[in-house]
């Protein structure tokens, strides 16, 4: 069901006009028919409006009814009470799914203008996104059923992360960004009202999706609890990562409580049992969102298997920093062996530290390749499951060999490698760009790498322990 | 398990039947009991001869509480008396106790347990997710803490194994300041406990164990608890 919709072959653009809107701008329409050929979709696009004859060079229809073909997807862009009667043109027509973009339903006060959408639509077996969302973009199939300004970035990069919001502006945002960030994505929904297919919905169908192997949700509420946890157990056993934010901490539990436990309990710690229990990556600062599921992304098949870090670094401050947060969030950095040791010290200059963490001094720039061969070794080591590696102020040339030297350090090991980049960007202007397009894992911050990496561990113990279990 | 499930299932019922909200303290902790939960040595009596037999099998010293269904907030209403030491402080105890007792209510003499470490566990029924047991640092600091961690049911003695060093408070659970390390096994049949009495017995809304004290040699016992019942 959801395959016409995700994987539309044709889609109806039923509002797009020539004519302006009153403040002089482009039409929900229009704006969705240019951003769906911007984006260059390659399947059939019929425009709908029974005020014009053509629209970029496309013949316009009077009505959905008079389109010649099958419509996998109708994109519903015209007000509120006008959607009604289209979605039921859409029923008799057989057209299989449907966006609904426009606000003013349920969540403007009209439930009944609401059930009446739901009515048409669950008369011709119509399944639809919205009302009240920004559509949804299929980036694996080059196909943006979007009114966000986020499409009106040249390009989103392919990849492998489903991104589902109940917030569209929220959630526009986080695609640009994300995309700024070159995470790559299979699909991003903007769920709207969820009037008939909901967040649950899109996540079942998308842990089967071949091209999805991360979810990100920002979520504020759930419809369905029942069908929600099915859908995060599911993803579970799939081994598919479920990375979440979600608003309404500040909400008071609404259940009237008796006894005092229920006084002290919130919907707060429950849903984080609720997380706890299907193995759900939940952050706890909406910018972590999406950089948390690019991580995932990057380093799912590289998942730390214990505690124990290696942390390299070029002074012993920055070392000391990751240590400490290391610390903080249950990492270990245990003492490499003696045997290690010596060998680290044929690489790195008499007045560095070898014990781990791993002070490399900035005089390992007299060396050709001790950088690399220190690298190389502490990954090498037993008792080391992951590596830090930290940068202090570097500029252009130096930097660009450091994106180079640890791309192919991180693409030779199968340990999880993430790289805490705290000097000035602007004077690394080409190496961060770079490292981001190599897909490395790249933080600007000690803590943000380290909590990176207790995420992955937490996962994948997640993982470990669900084995044991026999499920 | 001490209780059965069969006398828990009756207890239910019968307040049920008899319109309670709440189970009184024994109820509550019978109904606990047959889960699995540790709870204080404890019988019920009609007057002052009967509570004095009572404490003379379980010894002294004892405690003495005003027991009846509906009966919240029995220590502000003058209902517990602690430390009784002997036969003449226990029927002291009782003529102040009786003379204050709802119609109805009777007389719960228990073993005095001591300990100065204070737990609580609780189930509440999430209208979205459903039952949730609830573990964490109990005693009269327990709401101004709120070192909890809550699990969904059903929550098994290993799950309730990493419950225990989730809260903050954890370090009280080992050995600490010359007390005894807690009996973490038992504490944690308690936590699957009061989960099993969730998923058992869907009449029950909630339930408050607070304090479970970890009395001597580590083991822990329910010295208070409440059971609440669904309103339907």
């Amino acid at each position: 069901m959801l395959d016409a919709m995700i994987r539309a072959r044709s889609i109806a653009v039923i509002g797009a006009s020539q004519t302006k809107n009153a403040a002089g701008g482009d039409k929900l329409g229009t704006v969705a028919l240019n951003y769906l050929l911007a984006h260059r979709y390659p399947g059939k696009v019929y425009p709908v409006n029974p005020k014009e004859a053509e629209i970029r060079g496309m013949p316009c229809f009077a009505s959905v009814a008079d389109v010649p073909d099958e419509i996998d997807l109708a994109l519903i862009a015209v007000p509120a009470k006008a959607s009604v009667a289209v979605m039921k043109d859409c029923a008799a027509k057989g057209v299989k799914t449907a966006v609904v973009l426009a606000s003013g339903f349920g969540e403007a006060g009209e439930p009944e203008l609401e059930a009446d959408l739901i009515a048409a639509a669950k008369e011709g077996g119509v399944r639809f996104c919205g009302p009240n969302t920004n559509g949804l973009i299929s980036i694996a199939n080059d196909m943006v059923c979007c009114t966000s300004m986020v499409c009106a970035m040249d390009d989103f990069k392919k990849g492998d992360i489903a991104f589902l919001t109940q917030s569209g502006a929220v959630g526009g945002s986080m695609l640009g960004t994300g995309t700024e960030e070159q995470g790559g994505f299979s699909h991003w929904v903007s769920v709207g009202n969820e009037a008939d297919l909901q967040v649950a919905d899109y996540m079942d169908y998308l842990v089967d999706d071949p091209q999805t192997r991360v979810l990100a949700l920002f979520i504020e509420g759930i419809r369905d609890p029942d069908k929600f946890t099915a859908a995060l157990a599911k993803a579970a056993k799939a081994g598919k990562p479920v990375v979440v934010y979600k608003i309404g901490l500040s909400e008071v539990s609404a259940a009237a409580a008796a006894s005092h436990t229920g006084a002290m309990v919130g919907s707060d710690a429950v849903f984080d049992a609720v997380c706890r229990k299907y193995g759900v990556v939940r952050v706890d600062d909406a910018s972590d969102l999406l950089p948390t599921a690019i991580t995932f992304s990057r380093l799912l098949n590289k998942l730390p298997q214990g505690t124990r870090m290696g942390v390299i670094g070029p002074s012993g401050g920055i070392c000391g920093v990751c240590a400490d947060e290391c610390h903080r969030f249950g990492l270990d950095v245990p003492e490499l062996s003696s045997a290690a040791q010596e060998t680290l010290k044929q690489f790195i200059p008499p007045f560095g530290a070898l014990r781990n963490p791993v002070d490399v001094t900035q005089q390992i720039r007299a060396t050709p390749t001790g950088y690399q061969d220190t690298i190389r070794t502490v990954l090498e080591q037993d008792n080391i499951d992951g590596v830090f590696l930290l940068v202090t102020m570097v500029g252009e040339p130096r930097a660009s060999f450091y994106c180079d030297i640890f791309t192919e350090a991180a693409r030779a090991t199968d340990k999880p490698v993430i790289i805490g980049w705290t000097g000035a960007q602007s004077l690394a202007a080409q190496a961060i760009p770079q490292l981001k397009k190599n897909q490395m894992p790249i933080y600007f911050s000690a803590r943000g790498a380290v909590k990176a990496m207790r995420a992955l561990l937490d996962y994948r113990r997640f993982l470990d322990a669900r084995a044991e279990d026999g499920q | 398990m001490t209780g059965s499930l069969d006398t828990a299932r009756r207890i239910i019922a019968d307040a049920r039947a008899q319109g309670a909200r709440t189970l009184s303290e024994y109820d509550s902790k019978q109904v606990l009991a047959a889960h699995g939960v540790p709870v204080t040595a404890e019988h019920l009596a009609d007057d002052a001869d009967g509570a004095a037999r009572a404490a003379e099998k379980i010894g002294y010293p004892v405690v003495l509480k005003g027991n009846a269904p509906d009966l919240a907030h029995k220590t502000e209403a003058g209902l517990v008396e602690v430390g009784l030491a002997d036969e003449a402080a226990l029927r002291d105890a009782a003529a102040r106790l009786l003379s204050k007792l709802p119609a109805g209510g009777g007389l719960l003499v228990q073993e005095m347990a001591s300990g100065k470490r204070e737990f609580l566990l609780g189930m509440t029924r999430d209208a979205q997710y459903g039952p949730c047991v609830t573990f964490g640092l109990g005693g009269i600091f327990a709401e101004a803490l709120k070192d909890t961690v809550l699990r969904l049911t059903p929550v098994s003695e290993t799950e309730a194994l990493s419950m225990m060093d989730e809260i903050r408070a954890a370090a009280l659970l080992g050995p600490y300041r010359g007390m005894p390390e807690a009996d973490r096994d038992a504490l944690a049949r308690a936590i699957a406990g009061v989960s099993a009495a969730a998923v058992a017995h869907p009449e029950i809304a909630e339930i408050d164990v607070n304090p479970v004290i970890v009395a001597d040699g580590g083991r822990p016992v329910a010295v208070d608890a409440l059971v609440v019942l669904t309103s339907d």
